[in-house]
């Protein structure tokens, strides 16, 4: 008699355990409100709130406990071609994320079962001819859809519950400019914000505004010369050889409805005017709005301040990086935003430098960036031939575009630097103003060592507003995915031999490491279901920082798959 | 190398409007193409391995090397061929064959 209802608790406990999954995800509406509340459960854009720390205050994984972290579930997502490289999103007890291809998935977040899946077709005739291709960097959501952009030009809004396609809009002329969206879309005041791909293609580097209800198109702001103003920065029409683009989500500032957004390099990356860089050489000016932080009306897309970073870029060191770390300090509001050359520039909410400092040993591209005005000073602007010393850091970036993340517990900031370096040799080009050949470098270059020795990688803990460094700890080889930190007091790094490492937010002691069978290039989060928290995060190797890997190290690069990936998610055992 | 490059550049190709590149009949300056298209992925203009393999003293036969740069390889090189003609890409193979240590 007694054992009875013990033997039909478990399936009953089961069904509402279903039940109350399915419902939550049915009754709540992820809205402006709510990702800039930034619920601890949940992980809903993706920077993970509007504030861009990547940080989850969830603790019931923690220092004490990090040791008993297993995993819990995986999921395949197929065709990894050059690896997973996005950023899962957590709402309600369902992940939301992305592959290459834009293939998106919809899964129970204790589980792992598949809820739905969503494969857009492309146009793979035009996929094949694209050089940063075909992976995805993630999605967003907001009013019960999630977004998606494509390599055809196409954004693409799904049913959140469904996966069924609500509206698609082609905003961008793939065809023509060869370029499409890699980038995760930001949703934001009734808006849906994505960027084009452009750095190195004829083009003007198109970042959108999209009614998020409808799918119409709003706002189309040119990074390339988009005001009068900008367009006398191109001397001798070379804002036709374009470049730009935003192909980085940035955030929204409520406050004042302002999209914080990072530009691409203008084209060709690399120019031969030497020191005349202002009247002589492919593109005399400073080129704006490239390699540089732009403020955008959430509504219009109207400029409303920006900073260039790097006037006239003449290294490929960007600002696309789309993180910009929101913060209070001592009354005073500021954004933080790590530039591609591994200088971190911090602002006031109108983009007027407050201080530079640099994550780096190896740079020198400039002397310096002024603190207080963000002026370069000496910088090595190149004339075509071989450049004696070689450029420090290397193409691939002082810092990824992936993110470090803000632990607002230790006031920590948590950024992986690297040190490497490249031979080069500049070549004077032919303006290239139509998409044929695809990019527009000016240079033959090859990975070189720093002057400090051997290349690196390291994860530094620092000051975000000072730069002041508490610890450090250094890898072989660059890692190049994002890190997470947890109210746990723990910092998470993916690193490219595909080990998972647990730090001690505090002083960056190791507490676990697992292996997740290939390398990360990607995103990483923490959310909760049912009063479980889980990590998780995508591995998959593959694309233009990662390529070089194998040639350049070797050891277990030579055999790690190119077109391989999976979602990986933890929880304590 | 650099001489028979300076060679083959008798005229720089005037870059297609149409939606779709379509490809032009010009010679084209390799030499130019590795510095501004091929020479991200194969480093020191094709005499190392980056990215891409190193092309110079390749052992893949002309047959190869035509198909590749036409079709690419997904994930690792792009689709080169709506963009040049058979003759261009002939003129890729030269460039190839004619690598020397810089």
């Amino acid at each position: 008699m007694m054992k009875q209802p013990k033997r039909l608790a478990a399936p009953i406990a089961l069904a509402i355990t279903t039940t109350l999954v399915a419902s939550a995800a049915l009754a709540q509406t992820v809205d402006t409100a709510r990702i800039e509340a930034g619920g601890q459960n949940d992980w809903l854009t993706y920077h993970g709130s509007y504030k861009s720390y990547h940080y989850s205050p969830l603790a019931q994984i923690n220092a004490g406990n990090v040791a008993n972290l297993g995993v819990a579930w995986i999921h395949i997502p197929g065709r990894s071609t050059r690896g997973l490289q996005s950023m899962p999103l957590a709402a309600d007890g369902v992940l939301y994320y992305s592959g290459s291809y834009s293939r998106v998935f919809a899964l129970n977040g204790a589980t792992g079962e598949v809820i739905w899946s969503y494969f857009p077709e492309l146009d793979e005739a035009l996929v094949a001819r694209q050089t940063h291709s075909p992976y995805n960097r993630g999605v967003a959501i907001g009013e019960g859809k999630v977004f998606v952009g494509t390599m055809d030009g196409r954004l693409i809004a799904l049913d959140m519950k469904t996966g069924k396609l609500a509206w698609e809009t082609k905003l961008l002329d793939s065809q023509k400019l060869t370029v499409g969206f890699t980038g995760a879309p930001l949703y934001a005041n009734g808006n849906v914000v994505i960027g084009a791909q452009g750095g190195e293609w004829p083009g003007r580097g198109p970042i959108f505004g999209v009614n998020a209800a409808s799918g119409a198109k709003k706002w189309e702001f040119l990074t390339v010369a988009g005001t009068e103003e900008a367009q006398k920065t191109w001397g001798n029409d070379s804002w036709r050889t374009g470049g730009g683009g935003g192909w980085m989500p940035g955030t929204y500032d409520s406050e004042t409805s302002t999209i914080w957004w990072g530009t691409a390099n203008p084209a060709p990356l690399y120019d031969w005017s030497g020191g005349d860089w202002k009247t002589q050489g492919a593109r005399p000016g400073d080129n704006l709005y490239t390699s540089s932080v732009i403020g955008l009306d959430v509504d219009s897309g109207k400029l409303k301040f920006y900073h260039q970073e790097l006037p006239h870029d003449a290294w490929d060191f960007d600002s696309a990086v789309g993180e910009f770390l929101m913060l209070d300090r001592d009354g005073k509001k500021l954004t933080v935003h790590p530039n591609k050359s591994g200088y971190i520039f911090v602002y006031d909410r109108e983009a007027k430098v407050q201080n530079v400092w640099r994550i780096t040993e190896n740079s020198n591209f400039v002397k310096n960036i002024d603190p207080k005005t963000g002026e370069l000073i000496g910088r090595r602007d190149f004339t075509a031939g071989k450049v004696a010393e070689p450029l420090c850091p290397h193409i691939s970036g002082g810092v990824s575009w992936n993110s470090g993340s803000y632990n607002p517990k230790t006031g920590l900031y948590y950024k992986l630097g690297q040190e490497w370096c490249m031979t080069l040799d500049i070549v004077k080009t032919t303006p290239v103003v139509a998409p044929q050949a695809q990019l527009n470098i000016g240079a033959n270059f090859t990975i070189a060592k720093p002057p400090s020795g051997e290349i690196y990688g390291h994860l530094d803990a620092r000051d975000p507003v000072t730069g002041a460094k508490k610890w450090e700890v250094r890898f072989p080889e660059p890692p190049l995915a994002s890190v997470l930190s947890t109210g746990g007091n723990l910092v998470f790094v993916p690193d490219s031999r595909g080990t998972v490492h647990a730090y001690d937010a505090e002083n960056g002691t190791e507490l676990w490491n697992h292996s997740d069978g290939t390398g990360h290039q990607g995103g990483i989060i923490s959310y909760s279901v049912n009063g479980k928290q889980y990590i998780a995060i995508t591995a998959g190797f593959g694309g233009m920082a990662a390529d070089d890997y194998a040639p350049t190290f070797g050891g277990v690069y030579k055999s790690m798959p190119r077109d391989d990936g999976a979602l990986i998610v933890y929880s304590l055992k | 190398m650099r001489t028979i490059a300076a060679a083959l550049a008798c005229a720089v190709p005037a870059f297609a409007q149409s939606a779709a590149p379509t490809p032009q009949a010009e010679p084209l300056d390799v030499q130019q193409l590795f510095a501004s298209t091929c020479g991200w992925c194969h480093s020191d203009a094709g005499r190392v391995a980056g990215k891409g393999p190193q092309l110079m003293d390749t052992q893949r036969s002309d047959d190869f090397l035509r198909n590749r740069i036409k079709v690419g390889k997904p994930g690792a090189m792009p689709a080169f061929g709506e963009a040049f003609t058979d003759a261009q890409i002939d003129a890729i193979i030269v460039y190839i064959r004619a690598l020397k240590p810089d």
